[in-house]
């Protein structure tokens, strides 16, 4: 052992191998102590980098020494080679990298020791690495057997490794690195076991567990951020699971005092420990959220507990924030506040309807914090809402009620919850009638606050949305006002400066059978000057053709169900209507929008003045012979419901001389007229038709056929035609992905009945064909003749090449024989003198 | 017997003419290296193809663009099957006929004393000699060194045979297969120990002299040698042909003569007035005469296809080609002569100029045409693949070209309707499968291949199919699909940005309204450009001439630009124009202007580009004049729009004559466009 420490001496050498990484049995260590000979091995080393790295961590060592013991470890070697077979094999091969270390070596030993030296304290080994010393190899068995009882082997590969110190100084640097990246991934690892293991405890036996829960929020203030994810994502599974379905209340100071068993005890301690861990929690959430690297998962995390536990403590907290981030510029932030919100405003069974007043009101006060310019998605989710009218009423009235609505007029977004006011009364009578029965009912079923309670609740979250829609639309009709004179360039882009409006539109049209009758004078009013349309075209008006079509269904709608308690003109919206019909685009506007608005405007509601049925019936025959297929037949299949509804105007389909004198204040037909009722269409002809039954598509070829055919039918007989599609429909019908999808015949059937090959030509002038044959045989005579010369000369050249080559590799040949000649020479010389 | 003749003549030479192999096999060998400097002068693709298909290279660049097709375009592997002739043109192993030894050779020595007279290619020459001079030192040096050392003569002498023994192992395992498939050739065994004579011009002279006077003059076989050494001029495989061609002026008698009276002297031989149709080919193959022509026709046949496939020069090519057409039904008998026919047509019909590129569109018609069903086929099918390959890319110098091979396929495909219409039928499904896919998913990928020159190419290929075919064929089913196609993607690439491709979608629908005859709404796509805004003068970058017809999209700098806007909107007038003038005599004329002219007035107000008011000006007032016209018209009609006779028959009269002004308008508009 003297002979080595000479050489292993140098005090600054780096700390002896990655010890967490490397498993030594104890049989290794004991035969090392036993044999001092082990280093055999050693000659089976690149001795030449050995020295190197020794002579240049260790300073200035005497190389004198070092050859002295390199010599004598080889002659040693010889002898042992046997004894320690395997480890020659191994070592050797964890040795190799030193080979291709060079220079930069120095360096990094160092940094590897203080690496090195910080894991070892996390570990608590409490040897001081920069001894090296007899007395180490007793410390560091020491060492590494504590260790072994803690972990499991798990590097099999360095089981080998401990041996030789002298072997030793070449691992470390060698190890040292690979340690590096190994430590911080099994660090990494080990944390996550860990997690994982406090996360199953407490999922298995919370109540035992629950103190487990502070341990795990203490891995949340961890450096690494994933180990922070991590963390976090298990407490959100680990709360999710156990907290409990209703709200925890502390005891009071009272209650404290009072004496209580054990069980109660137990419990109390439980819900206090969940409760402020759930806090803590929280917090951390809450304070991560305005990290901008962790914000997603906070983000995600309140979402989730959002979703699961809305009926819990500090609910409020969580809200405001999803809520604040319901407008978030990042897509996956604000699409998981959206669902989480959704999903507080579709299970309000869960919290009972609270929560969804306060994520309204919440919502609302965004709105107005920023002024209506958040993201669209902000307002969308109130589409989500429902306000159940039913509250309390027997679940057989309920359907019953539903049932006729359904017959009246089906709603595309499939509520079942639009409500004619003349429906209100009776409800409500029997809602008195029925409450005592029902509350014991509902009281039975669930814990949800009474009937009376929810229907306070739905009511204040209802003046709460409405607030949001009407605050948009005034901004919008402000904005409108002060950007009607502003660039013309924005007219397409409108929308982008009140990215609400639309949501907003969608909602009013939703709920418009909840609007309270004092608003409608006032909404209507916005809703007009919004669709407003200038004789000056659309410049004016910053808002999209479908948010303007949007305008008027929602004033239809809200018009249609409070029918009887309002006396307001709608003419106004059909002359938008009229109008807009020349201002939509294909591709740009909504198709859907459009066919939807001609349904509720025209299909749907009381008989139409007849000058207004014409003058729409006229330009929707107008439209249909300029737009594509699927426009054209809405506009047809409107065209045919306005028909029938105003016999009168079938006098369009005739070209009666006498069709003038119902003209009434306009003789003449006006197409450009912007007001229906002075385009004086009853006059004009139908003649559009005439050509749609040229139309290439076949559907709407034949709607104009049987259209044209209405005229000349008794109007007693029309019921024939009552057709049932809806122009919403009718658009679907033909949109552009159906036509495509239409099968089509596996052969052509020529008109000319025998099969002959067509010899003439159908797009070519065969003249002009024959003409450009014609070659100038002189100037072709002239070509092949320079062709010949020029394919002599090269012929000539190829052969001159041929040749050369041929003889040149003749010449380099020579030398190869020349070669061979000198060995044969030799071959014979050698014989003569083997002989 | 023939082919039994050929094998064991084969092995008699193997056996007994060993130096003679040896000769032979050196040429292979170095034939080979020759090809390193030979290939770094031509640079033509053309010959570097050629090259390669005389060394039988299994890969030819054609069938490279072809599988390019098939890989990197779904839409172009429709008909494009495997095509195996490779194995066609192994089986095809050229030769010689037999002579007759009677033949008449008047020699003279008039051998070129100077090739170099009227070559101009000057570095060539020089080339030549300077090589010349290296081998004459390096020759000097190699006998000098054999003069020291004989023993390294005999060294070098047993290098070479072993050598060659190992190459010869490799050349007859190919050979194998060459043997026997060597039917109906007469090859001469012992045509290498034939001393190569040489056909001076006054031989020439008494030969064509000979085959125009006697039909059935034994020395045909001679010429046609002779033709045969012409074609495989230059490019020699290795063989030592029985013919040398004294001076160019041979060379080109030969060629012309043989190629433009060879259907004289075939149909003399075969005593028929003429090719005229399928028909006489089959009885002509019935008549006795046929055995003894058919391996001259064949010999014939083959050496034209050789030149065509070696040449490079478009005139030459269309000689040849214009010669070849007015004999093409002697390839009826040989299919697999036909397939390289067509194959190099159609190679020709691609990449040639105007000129050689109608020639082979006549061969390949006339294939198409007189030809047996399969060849059809084939025609069909390559032609369309090739115009799929080169309709990549739509340049100013190519749209002409691109054009025309447009054309020639819809030829070939309106030549037999009812064969053809599946084809069509199959492409435009699949190009409305990959549309279907591309609505649906809206994946940039998909949305990529739509809006490529080859999609809409193809889309105009089969648009043009249709118009030309709809009055005589039931195409409803093929019109409607297309039709879909069409407004699809119009629907699929709204914007500003695609307008160029929305113009090309209105142009087609206008195209196939116009000959069919049905209705088909284009206005709402043209109403768009309307308006565009865009910063008034921007940036300045005035362009000389914006052709939309070369964009599918319009680049991002131009967006804005007042020349896009003014061209944008000339052509949506342009195209609505078009539309009009088609329905301008129909009663409904009036409604069918009301919406254009409504946008268009609204438009000429706010405008702000100058430019463009006079002629939106201009088309308001046609468009207005035929409106009130027709409202003039009809209301001193009595019938009503139900009644379809009437409505049919409503101003028949004045469509015939053309004479009211707003078709007076249209042409105009159209001769300012051409001119």
């Amino acid at each position: 052992m003297g002979k080595k420490r000479k050489v292993i001496l140098p005090p600054d050498l780096p700390p002896e191998v990655a010890d967490n990484d490397i498993e030594v049995s104890d049989e290794d260590l004991e035969f090392i102590g036993q044999n001092r000979e082990y280093a055999g091995f050693l000659t089976k080393l690149d001795t030449k980098s050995i020295d190197r790295h020794v002579k240049r961590v260790a300073g200035h060592e005497s190389d004198d020494l070092e050859a002295l013991y390199e010599q004598r470890k080889r002659k040693a070697s010889l002898l042992k080679q046997n004894d320690d077979d395997d480890k020659l094999q191994v070592d050797p091969v964890d040795a190799l990298p030193v080979k291709t270390l060079d220079g930069k070596l120095e360096y990094r030993t160092v940094d590897r020791t203080k690496s090195e030296a910080i894991t070892n304290e996390k570990d608590n080994t409490e040897e001081n690495e920069k001894d090296m010393s007899v007395v180490k190899l007793t410390k560091k068995e020491k060492r590494l057997k504590i260790k072994k009882s803690r972990k499991e082997a798990k590097k099999e590969a360095k089981v080998e490794e401990k041996g030789n110190v002298g072997v030793e100084k070449l691992h470390t640097e060698v190890l040292a690195k690979v340690e590096e990246d190994l430590s911080a991934e099994e660090l990494f690892r080990k944390k996550k076991i860990k997690l994982a293991e406090i996360g199953l405890q407490l999922l298995e036996n919370p109540e035992e567990n629950i103190k487990s829960l502070k341990e795990l929020l203490k891995n949340c203030d961890d450096g690494n951020q994933n180990i922070v994810k991590l963390g976090l994502m298990s407490l959100l599974a680990v709360f999710k699971d156990i907290i409990p379905g209703y709200r925890i209340r502390l005891p009071t100071e009272k209650e404290m005092e009072m004496t209580v068993s054990k069980a109660v005890l137990k419990q109390r301690f439980y819900e206090s420990t969940l409760l402020n861990s759930y806090k803590a929690y929280l917090a951390k959430l809450i304070a991560m959220e305005k990290k901008p690297s962790l914000r997603q998962v906070a983000v995600r995390c309140l979402a989730s507990l959002l979703d699961a536990v809305p009926h819990f403590n500090y609910r409020e907290n969580i809200l405001a924030i999803v809520i604040k981030n319901i407008s978030s510029p990042d897509d996956t932030i604000r699409k998981l506040c959206c669902n989480a919100t959704k999903s507080i405003f579709l299970n309000e069974g869960k919290h009972g309807g609270e929560a969804t007043f306060e994520a309204v009101r919440l919502i609302a006060q965004q709105v107005k914090i920023y002024e209506c310019q958040l993201h669209p998605d902000s307002i969308e989710v109130l589409s989500s809402l429902t306000f159940d009218e039913d509250i309390g009423k027997p679940d057989t009235q309920a359907e019953a009620v539903k049932i006729k609505k359904k017959g009246k007029w089906k709603t595309p977004d499939g509520s079942n919850k639009l409500q004619g006011s003349e429906k209100k009364k009776t409800r409500q009578e029997s809602l008195a009638k029925t409450r005592e029965e029902v509350t014991a009912d509902f009281k039975s079923v669930s814990f949800a606050p009474d009937s009376r309670e929810r229907k306070r609740m739905q009511s204040e979250t209802l003046s709460a949305v409405f607030e949001i829609y009407f605050r948009i639309l005034k901004h919008s009709t402000d904005s409108h006002a002060s950007r009607s004179t502003t660039d013309a360039a924005s007219f397409s882009h409108g929308s982008s400066s009140l990215p609400l409006l639309a949501p907003c539109l969608k909602g009013l049209g939703k709920f418009s059978h909840l609007i309270d009758l004092d608003f409608m004078g006032d909404l209507m009013r916005c809703l007009k000057q919004l669709a407003g349309y200038s004789d000056h075209g659309t410049i004016q008006n910053p808002l999209s053709v479908s948010e303007r079509l949007q305008c008027c269904i929602v004033a239809f709608r809200v018009m249609r169900n409070n029918l009887e308690a309002l006396n307001i003109d709608l003419q106004d919206f059909f002359v938008q209507l009229y109008n807009l019909l020349l201002e939509y685009r294909p591709d740009r506007d909504q198709g859907e929008v459009l066919a939807e608005a001609l349904k509720i405007m025209l299909c749907e509601g009381k008989q139409h003045d007849m000058q207004r049925a014409a003058a729409f019936i006229k330009r929707l025959a107008t439209f249909s012979l300029s737009y594509g297929s699927a426009e054209a037949m809405a506009a047809l299949v409107t065209l045919k419901h306005l028909l029938q509804k105003n016999s009168k105007c079938r006098n369009l389909l005739e070209n009666d001389a006498g069709g003038g004198s119902l003209s009434g204040l306009v003789s003449k037909y006006q197409p450009d007229a912007t007001d229906p009722n002075l385009s004086g269409a009853l006059g004009s002809v139908l003649w559009e038709l005439s050509l749609l039954t040229k139309h290439y598509n076949s559907s709407i070829s034949s709607m104009a056929a049987s259209i044209m055919s209405m005229g000349s039918v008794n109007p007693a007989q029309s019921q024939v035609f009552l057709s049932t599609a809806s122009p919403l429909q009718a658009f679907r019908d033909s949109s552009i992905l159906c036509e495509l999808s239409k099968p089509t015949s596996k052969s052509a059937t020529s008109r000319q009945k025998q099969r002959e090959l067509q010899k003439d030509y159908v797009l070519m002038d065969p003249e002009v064909m024959q003409n450009g044959n014609l070659v100038d045989e002189d100037e072709v005579r002239r070509k092949l003749e320079d062709r010949f010369a020029v394919h002599k000369v090269i012929t000539e050249n190829e052969r001159l090449r041929k040749e050369l080559n041929h003889t040149l590799s003749s010449i380099s040949l020579y030398e190869e024989y020349n070669r061979q000649k000198k060995q044969k020479r030799k071959r014979t010389t050698k014989r003569v003198l083997g002989d | 017997m023939a082919k039994k003749m050929g094998r064991r003549a084969r092995k008699f030479a193997k056996k007994n003419l060993q130096s003679v192999m040896k000769r032979k096999r050196k040429l292979n060998a170095l034939f080979q290296k020759k090809f390193a400097p030979r290939r770094a002068q031509s640079d033509s693709p053309e010959e570097s193809k050629n090259l390669k298909n005389d060394m039988q290279t299994p890969v030819d660049p054609e069938q490279e663009i072809l599988d390019g097709i098939v890989s990197t375009n779904p839409f172009g592997d429709l008909f494009i099957k495997e095509d195996d002739d490779s194995a066609a043109d192994a089986s095809d192993s050229d030769g010689y006929l037999s002579e007759d030894p009677e033949c008449p050779y008047i020699s003279e020595d008039e051998e070129e004393s100077c090739p170099e007279e009227m070559c101009k290619d000057v570095v060539l020459l020089e080339q030549n000699t300077e090589i010349n001079q290296r081998l004459k030192n390096q020759k000097r040096k190699l006998s000098k060194l054999c003069k020291k050392d004989p023993q390294f003569s005999k060294f070098l002498e047993s290098r070479r045979s072993e050598f060659l023994k190992s190459k010869s192992e490799e050349i007859y395992s190919d050979d194998e297969g060459d043997t026997s498939s060597m039917d109906d050739e007469y090859i001469v065994g012992n045509e290498i120990s034939q001393v190569s004579k040489v056909i001076t011009s006054s031989t020439v002279d008494v030969w064509c002299w000979l085959v125009m006077e006697q039909p059935n003059w034994p020395g045909l076989a001679n010429l046609l040698n002779a033709f045969r050494a012409a074609c495989h001029y230059g490019l020699d495989t290795g063989e030592v042909s029985p013919v040398k061609i004294a001076n160019r002026e041979v060379f080109c008698k030969i060629l012309t003569f043989v190629l433009s009276e060879a259907k004289r002297i075939f149909c003399g031989l075969l005593r028929i007035s003429g090719f005229s149709n399928k028909e006489t080919i089959l009885k002509m193959k019935n008549k006795p005469e046929w055995k003894t022509t058919r391996s001259l026709i064949k010999s014939f046949l083959r050496s034209s296809l050789f030149l065509l496939n070696q040449e490079t020069d478009n005139q030459i090519l269309v000689f040849v080609l214009s010669q070849i057409r007015l004999s093409i039904l002697l390839f009826s008998a040989f299919p697999s002569l036909t397939k390289k026919l067509i194959k190099i047509s159609i190679h020709l019909w691609v990449t040639g100029d105007k000129d050689l590129s109608a020639s082979s569109f006549l061969i390949l018609r006339d294939i198409a045409s007189e030809f047996s069903l399969d060849n059809i086929d084939t025609c069909l099918t390559k032609g369309f693949g090739a115009f799929i390959a080169n309709s990549k890319f739509m340049k100013p110098q190519n749209i002409e070209h691109i054009e025309f091979l447009e054309n020639s396929v819809v030829e070939l495909y309106s030549l037999d309707i009812q064969k053809s219409y599946q084809k069509v039928l199959m492409s435009v499904q699949q190009l409305a499968s990959i549309l279907r896919l591309a609505l649906k998913t809206k994946e940039k990928d998909e949305l990529k291949k739509i809006h490529s020159w080859q999609y809409i190419n193809c889309i105009s290929l089969w648009v043009k199919f249709v118009s030309c075919n709809y009055k005589n064929h039931d195409l409803e089913q093929l019109l409607f699909l297309i039709i879909g196609v069409i407004k699809g993607i119009a629907h699929l690439f709204p914007g500003p940005r695609y307008l160029p491709l929305r113009f090309k979608c209105v142009k087609m629908l206008n195209q196939l309204s116009f000959s069919s005859g049905v209705f088909i709404p284009v206005e709402s796509l043209l109403f768009d450009c309307l308006e565009i805004r865009g910063t008034n003068n921007a940036e300045g970058t005035k362009l000389k001439h914006l052709d939309l017809a070369l964009l599918l999209k319009v680049p991002n700098q131009l967006l804005k630009s007042q020349d896009f806007q003014q061209a944008s909107v000339l052509s949506a007038i342009k195209l609505l124009a078009e539309h009009l003038s088609q329905w301008c005599y129909h009663v409904s004329f009036p409604d069918l202007a009301t919406i254009p002219l409504i946008l268009l007035k609204r438009f000429h107000e706010n405008t702000s580009i100058e430019s463009v008011r006079r002629p939106v000006k201009r088309f308001i007032d046609q468009v207005q004049q035929n409106s009130d016209f027709i409202q003039r018209k009809r209301d001193e009609v009595s019938f009503s729009p139900k009644d379809k006779e009437s409505v049919d028959s409503f101003l028949q009269l004045e469509k015939c004559d053309r004479s009211v002004a707003f078709t007076k308008f249209y042409d105009n508009m159209l001769q300012n466009a051409l001119a």
